[in-house]
């Protein structure tokens, strides 16, 4: 999971690595006593990307300044999300904007070290950051980073600063269980000292069992989250909400996906990802429908489960005493398929309920419904 | 031939008292798998489904000659228990289990390549050799012999596509789910260097999904001369952008992680795609009949 860039910081801190004097304001009266010297950077501290481009980042020359510019970043929203904070500090100087990095890499099967000697905002517009594959972090090597780094920057005193910088990222990311450490941009300040001027660390969320902060970071992004994600999460449900008018409730996140993907090839979109995989019970299928049926972009609900594992024959039964007892008027479509899945129709048969043989004819059906309703 | 898994197998089940592990028992025996032994700490001399048990895996791997291992235990013990088993000397493991810390999965994947290992997983449901053998928990009707080569990274649309390719005669020689995780043993470069040498797979179906650079390692492939004919689908056409869609690698955090760039890389490649799961199976027909097509 993304934490703020305070947090980030902090972690580049504890490697010794440089990032402007700052300090965290909550309140606007912290936002008042605040000490760092103007001119000042106020930057949205929310675990969300593009901040930046959405007007979280401003500069104040003037105490008042500072405050309008906390009072009006406190109350805007990125991707949903409210600011927890805001961090002001110390506007720069700066010579160059360099792009360093390290994340875990599919095609590596560990660590890649990414270095740009042209960073900041326009990154992705530019070419491809030079990529070094380490796998584990302890086969990290200066030499066969440098010998990479040569043809692309030529200042040999940033270009070792670069090779210390990236070695210490590494040490981070296997410390504290990180996915990604990124400093973009890594300043490089007027007299060649570099200075980490964002940071995007994503931890782990695997690495919950043993470590203390990752436990922590989870909690507080839970007590944020909207109330239907944290639902599902301690339901053991997995849900993304989507733009389209299909609730599809499905079982595994490839199936699901290849369900969403076969709603669009119908003509409609799905309303949502909702893998209920990890919780086929009452509850789990109860909870989907309670989220399906209250949600207003949601017009009708396709159910498509392949049963491997699961018994379809008790989702069957399952299914028919909560659309029993459901108040919902939207239309819904069921398509059991897999493990005793000649049982599962024979229950739904015996409710007045139809299974479709395939996914693909079950997904026609919900979206000519849906269509059929608004019409 | 298959890939990695024969009708030869001697399977051992690490952690074979466990819910997954007693299962297992039962479901590979009645896939015509050979489960000689099984691991549990402190329950050695015990017998499951009159399977013998060990205390440790090198006293199972020096008693029953097992040469592959399939590891049911919790993830906050899985590094240890692939270690012991990798160390032990058994040449195939899967490790299904979900949850693995990215760290624990990279020393996994370096221990394997270190031994000579070859490790399926972690976040898949193994590996299958339809007729021949099973290693792992997928459901055994999805699944026929044939001369298609599969790789997953879903372990859902994997049981899904197999029965629909099934369905429609088109049978595998072996199906590994190379899984939906970030970091794992055996990658999608080498599952596909697997089947290109395994003289019954004719053809190489590839089940992939947005989020990572898994897919381009196919793409790379299909450009070789002597490439075998491939097809693929992948999933997440609809996903948006910077949201994890159930797997860990399942996100898209650049252009080139999206379902559109990956299409395009294998499209002009060569590589059969199919839209969606409904023309999976022509697509991996119209691949295999290049493979059946004799050399001009």
């Amino acid at each position: 999971m993304l934490v703020t860039e305070a947090q980030g910081k902090a972690l580049l801190r504890s490697a010794a690595i440089a990032t402007p004097s700052s300090q965290e304001l909550r309140s606007l009266d912290e936002a008042r006593a605040c000490r760092i010297a103007l001119p000042v950077a106020v930057k949205a501290q929310v675990a969300a990307g593009g901040r930046g481009k959405a007007g979280g980042i401003r500069k104040a020359s003037s105490a008042a300044e500072l405050e309008s510019a906390f009072d009006a970043i406190m109350g805007m929203r990125f991707a949903g999300e409210a600011p927890s904070s805001v961090l002001v500090e110390s506007w720069l100087d700066i010579d160059r904007e360099l792009y360093l990095a390290v994340a875990i890499d599919s095609r590596v099967g560990g660590f890649n070290v990414l270095y740009s000697p042209r960073g900041g905002v326009n990154i992705e517009d530019g070419p491809p950051p030079l990529s070094y594959p380490v796998g584990l972090a302890r086969n990290f090597r200066a030499h066969a980073f440098r010998a990479l780094l040569e043809p692309v920057e030529s200042d040999v005193k940033v270009r070792e600063r670069v090779i210390s910088t990236a070695r210490r990222l590494l040490e981070i990311a296997q410390a504290n269980e990180c996915t990604t450490v990124e400093i973009n941009p890594l300043v490089v300040a007027k007299g060649g000292a570099l200075i980490a001027a964002d940071a995007k660390i994503v931890l782990d969320e695997a690495a919950v069992f043993r470590k203390a902060a990752t436990a922590s970071a989870i909690a507080a992004s839970r007590a944020k989250a909207e109330q239907d994600i944290r639902r599902c999460e301690e339901a053991n449900l997995m849900l993304v909400w989507l733009d389209g008018e299909i609730g599809l409730i499905s079982g595994g996140a490839g199936m699901t996906m290849a369900a969403m993907d076969a709603i669009d090839g119908a003509g409609a979109q799905p309303a949502c990802f909702l893998d209920v995989s990890g919780n086929p019970t009452p509850a789990g299928f109860g909870l989907a429908f309670d989220l399906l049926d209250r949600a207003p972009n949601v017009k009708g609900i396709l159910v498509s489960m392949f049963g491997g594992g699961l018994h379809t024959d008790r989702v069957a039964k399952t299914l028919v005493e909560l659309l029993a007892r459901r108040t919902s008027a939207k239309p819904v479509t069921l398509r059991l398929n897999g493990t005793r899945s000649d049982l599962a129709t024979t229950i739904l048969r015996e409710a007045g309920r139809q299974n479709h043989a395939t996914l693909e004819s079950a997904v026609a059906d919900i979206v000519k419904r849906v269509a059929g309703a608004q019409s | 031939m298959s890939i990695l898994l024969g009708a030869d197998a001697r399977v051992l089940i690490v952690g074979i008292t466990g819910k997954f592990g007693t299962f297992s028992v039962k479901d590979l025996a009645q896939s015509q798998t050979k489960v000689v032994a099984g691991v549990a700490t402190g329950r050695g001399g015990q017998a499951i489904e009159g399977v013998p048990v060990f205390s440790s895996v090198a006293a199972a791997m020096r008693e029953t000659h097992a040469n592959a291992a399939l590891v049911y235990v919790p993830a906050v013990v899985a590094l240890d228990a692939v270690l012991e088993t990798i160390e032990a000397g058994c040449p195939l493991i899967a490790y299904p289990g979900d949850g693995l810390p990215v760290l624990d999965a990279m020393e996994m994947r370096a221990a394997a390549l270190d031994h000579g290992a070859h490790l399926v997983g972690p976040n898949s449901p193994g590996l299958i050799s339809p007729g021949k053998a099973k290693l792992g928990f997928m459901p055994s009707f999805c699944y026929a012999p044939g001369p298609i080569g599969v790789i997953s990274r879903s372990g859902s649309l994997s049981y899904e596509a197999c029965f629909r390719l099934s369905s429609a005669g088109l049978g595998q020689s072996s199906v590994i789910g190379i899984g939906g995780d970030p970091v794992r043993g055996v990658n999608a470069a080498e599952a596909i260097a697997l089947f290109h040498d395994d003289p019954e797979t004719r053809a190489i179906i590839y089940l992939g999904e947005i989020g990572g650079s898994e897919e381009y390692a196919l793409a790379e492939y299909a450009k070789r001369p002597d490439a075998k004919p491939a097809a693929a689908l992948l999933v997440g056409r609809t996903a948006p952008a910077g949201k994890k869609m159930g797997h860990a690698a399942a996100m898209i955090g650049s252009y080139a992680e999206a379902w559109a760039a990956k299409v395009e890389a294998l499209d002009r490649a060569g590589v059969v795609i199919a839209r969606n799961l409904d023309g999976l199976a022509a697509a991996a027909a119209s691949a295999l009949a290049r493979a059946m097509k004799p050399a001009a």
